[in-house]
């Protein structure tokens, strides 16, 4: 276990380095990235200027849930960089998987070990410093179990967006490209649960209450900081439910990854 | 034809039985219709890539492994280096099951990919080296033991500094033969090793296989285009064609069967009215030189050049060899060969 780790930190620190060769590059990637994601939640500021709430939400409030998402969403795009479909697409079609399969290592962690696109800090840095903002904005009533449970929510999240990710990759294991449906569930949801959630329609809802449980990760939690009565009656352990959607997420991911690996081994590419 | 030779005492490194490998493989109509087509249908054809071959490889062999694209050898590499499942039979590697035994089996074999690198694109060769020793868990000793022996017949010294994607197509070959044999694998899967380079690059990773199997006593099966590989450093082969063996044996006995004419040029001291003699026929006749053909089963060269010489003046000769690389060609597109289909 422990020498896994420090296989793993050589493996990022190689990944750190090269892209730290060209200095230039990356610091335009990261403003570049920066930039990105700001703009798009100036957008939503200005639909602000004109209603002044979203579904009775303030502004502050929906930056609650944007930059809790932004956060998670770039944290797991940094450390799952490997299970990128694009990337890992890639690996499967040059063959370079095989030669994953060919070292002595656990195959996820040399994945995991094989990407770590640092632009994505950009992503982070503007969730931080706009879920930062909403945390000054907002006048929320804090107590122990929220403030244990704030980075709770932020891990659950890492671990949703993560698994996602890894089912993304796994269907290249069958489909050689990495197909578009995918980043409908990742960069579409990540987007979809950046707003309250009440305000889309009511199949949709129900869709993701029970088919793909995403409402639980942050809209509940959100309702529980930030005081909010849930307008669709779900009992109160809702608002705790987002470790289990989380780590439920990436542990099927995982089931699903064994069995696309298999699968890669009894037809090759 | 089988030449193994059976030794009850001794466990084979590898050991193959009526291994198979079947690929399903999906209809694909053309066109716009036809893409709609291929969406929902399930038509497919089995393709057998491996068609149960037999075969085991004693410890210390290097044996070559031929046959024309698409034969099946990179699938039964493959399946050796436990990337691919097979779909039937046996097979094992120093009494392990490959694709079973993941882990265990990668870190007792070494393999080189001609076509694409084990090493890290944007490290130096070094730091890939070193990394790999940490993988392998090499100890320091070893490590430093195999570095100083590889960069000497290699010599890999003057890129160890640069990184991979900097390196030429040999320096790269170079940098991956020697990764792949760090940890002091038993049993070695060459693919291609020399494929692309120039002849100087060639001979040199030539003999560094050679030096490892001789040194070493290591197992290595070498897959290659390029039948001088073969010529020059196998005794035994086997050569596979649409998935069967056809062949496994010494490389000397397929040319000795197969081979074409072997030919004898003679320059003449003064000219003569009739050049020929018993047993060989005049392919070519120019001035003062002409060329005999004849087989080596009805006669050999130095019985012929008696004849010659009681004969004739004569000013020198020489005797040209058939090129083993045009014998295996026949083999494969005249089909002189069965499959195996005994046991």
């Amino acid at each position: 276990m422990l020498s896994a780790l420090t296989l793993y930190r050589r493996l990022i620190k190689i990944q750190i380095q090269s892209q730290l060769e060209y200095r230039a590059s990356f610091l335009f990637d990261l403003a570049a990235s920066i930039f990105y994601f700001s703009f798009w939640f100036l957008s939503i500021a200005l639909i602000f200027q004109k209603f002044d709430n979203l579904g009775g939400w303030t502004l502050p409030e929906v930056a609650f849930l944007y930059g809790m998402v932004e956060m998670s969403f770039g944290t797991m795009d940094l450390i799952f960089s490997g299970f990128d479909p694009q990337s890992f697409g890639q690996q499967v079609r040059l063959g370079t998987f095989d030669q994953i399969l060919l070292r002595p290592v656990n195959i996820s962690l040399q994945i995991f070990g094989s990407q770590f696109t640092l632009r994505r800090l950009g992503r982070i840095i503007q969730g931080i410093v706009i879920f930062g903002m909403a945390l000054t904005w907002l006048d929320i009533d804090w107590s122990l179990v929220k403030v244990i449970y704030l980075p709770i929510i932020f891990l659950s999240l890492v671990c949703f967006f993560g698994g996602l990710f890894i089912i993304g990759s796994t269907l290249t294991f069958w489909t050689i490209q990495p197909i578009e449906v995918v980043n409908i569930f990742t960069y579409g949801g990540s987007e979809m649960i950046s707003y309250p959630m009440h305000i889309y329609q009511r199949w949709m809802r129900q869709f993701f209450t029970y088919i793909i449980p995403a409402i639980f990760l942050n809209y509940y939690p959100a309702l529980y900081f930030l005081n909010k009565t849930d307008p669709l009656n779900l009992p109160p352990i809702a608002a705790f439910l987002s470790p289990v959607v989380g780590i439920g997420t990436l542990f099927l991911a995982f089931q699903f990854w064994k069995i696309g690996i298999r699968h890669y081994q009894s037809t090759g590419t | 034809m089988k030449m193994t030779m059976e030794d009850e005492k001794e466990q084979p490194a590898i050991r193959v039985r009526n291994l198979q490998k079947y690929f399903k493989v999906f209809k694909h109509h053309r066109g716009f219709w036809g893409a709609l087509r291929n969406l929902i249908s399930r038509e497919y054809q089995i393709i057998r890539a491996v068609d149960g071959i037999h075969f085991d490889i004693r410890p210390g062999e290097l044996v070559g492994y031929l046959g024309p694209n698409g034969a099946g050898k990179s699938t039964t590499i493959k399946m050796l280096s436990g990337l691919l499942v097979p779909s039937g039979g046996e097979l094992y590697v120093s009494g392990r099951i490959p694709w079973k035994q993941r882990r265990e089996h990668v870190a007792r074999i070494g393999t080189v990919f001609g076509q694409r690198t084990t090493l890290w694109w944007d490290l130096p060769v070094v730091e890939s080296l070193n990394l790999l020793k940490y993988i392998y868990k090499i100890e320091d000793r070893t490590f430093q033991k195999n570095l100083s022996e590889f960069k000497e017949i290699l010599d890999l010294e003057p890129f160890l500094d640069i990184p991979v994607r900097s390196l030429s197509l040999g320096q790269r070959m170079r940098a991956d033969l020697s990764a792949a044999l760090l940890h002091n694998p038993p049993v070695v899967f060459l693919d291609e090793p020399t494929i692309g380079l120039d002849v100087v690059a060639k001979e040199r990773i030539r003999q560094f296989i050679q030096h490892i199997n001789v040194e070493r006593k290591t197992t290595i099966i070498l897959t290659t285009h390029d039948v001088s590989d073969v010529a020059r450093l196998c005794k035994r082969v086997m050569i596979i064609d649409h998935g069967h063996l056809i062949y496994d044996g010494l490389l000397e006995i397929l040319q000795d069967r197969f081979g074409d004419d072997r030919e004898l040029v003679v320059d003449f001291a003064e000219v003569y009215t009739d050049y020929s003699i018993e047993d060989a026929r005049i392919s070519q006749a120019d001035d003062l030189r002409i060329t005999y053909q004849f087989h080596r089963n009805e006669v050999t060269a130095s019985q012929l050049i008696n004849r010659l010489s009681s004969k004739f003046r004569i000013r020198d000769l020489s005797v040209r060899e058939p090129e083993i690389e045009a014998t295996i060609r026949r083999i494969y597109e005249e089909g002189l060969l069965e499959p195996d289909t005994e046991k």
